[in-house]
């Protein structure tokens, strides 16, 4: 009885790590967004996977693993990169264009082919640009394709905090590529800035 | 629905969080509306151009197989 339970667990154990090690890659990418330094990001993965595998009992086979392995990263990262979990950080009125604002002034939203001509390495800078905070969110929704819903578990945020820093992060990062396209001359300086 | 209501809701329809009938309200706007349009198709292109960009690389063979060492 005793070895029948041994080798169930053993199954289990496996079918566990499969599915884990499944998701390597894109936890990999993730780690590299959050730390911007592939050293760093391995030792993240590491220590993500060696807690999963000590944490296995609490995942629900059938569940969203991706989300619960980010979870794992994203705290880790929090504990052992910047020195503990993030408080609510009021990332509120840093310099918001209100969407107005950016509709009323054309000069202000490049073209949409201007995103083509924009190299890959910069959007990835652009990317690795914005502060942590939201940062994570545009990981986990554009990069990952999560839900809000999801989001904000992996997160332990209400799905309102997703959606204002996934906005915000998006705003930045518009002005990032802007100012890129402007300054790299993929757009003409509209005017002067005497 | 007015350009205001419809760019409050451009994140959520960007991300298929809306339901039908919003979506619906949103899709019936933006296809009236050239400058709502406009800065839809702009986030639109974001989200693609980010999803593309971030999504490339593995992960290093040597930590895979540490990994697996670990794992197995």
């Amino acid at each position: 009885m005793t070895t029948l339970v041994a080798v169930a667990e053993n199954r289990n154990g496996t079918r566990f790590a499969e599915e884990a090690m499944g998701h390597l890659d894109t936890l990999y990418r993730g780690a590299l967004r959050l730390t911007r330094d592939p050293a760093q990001a391995e030792d993240l993965v590491q220590d993500t996977y060696v807690r999963a595998l000590r944490y296995q009992h609490s995942y629900q086979e059938g569940t969203n693993m991706k989300a619960w392995l980010f979870a794992i990263m994203r705290n880790l990262f929090w504990d052992r990169f910047k020195g503990g979990r993030p408080e609510d950080v009021s990332l509120d009125g840093d310099g918001e264009l209100s969407l107005y604002d950016t509709l009323k002034d054309p000069t202000a939203v490049p073209e949409s082919e201007v995103l083509d001509r924009i190299a890959a390495d910069e959007v990835v800078r652009a990317v690795e640009r914005l502060p942590e905070l939201h940062r994570e969110v545009v990981l986990l929704v554009d990069v990952e394709g999560f839900s809000y819903k999801d989001a904000a578990q992996v997160l332990g945020v209400p799905i309102g905090t997703v959606m204002s820093r996934l906005h915000r992060a998006r705003q930045q990062l518009q002005k990032s590529l802007q100012d890129y396209a402007r300054e790299s001359g993929i757009v003409r300086e509209e005017k002067e800035s005497a | 629905m007015n350009c205001n209501g419809c760019l409050e809701k451009l994140d959520l329809y960007l991300d298929r969080e809306l339901t039908d009938a919003e979506l619906g309200d949103v899709r019936g706007h933006l296809e009236r509306c050239p400058p709502c349009e406009h800065r839809y198709l702009l986030l639109a292109g974001m989200k693609r151009l980010v999803k593309v960009c971030c999504d490339q690389g593995a992960a290093p063979s040597h930590l895979r197989q540490k990994l697996v060492q670990i794992l197995f």
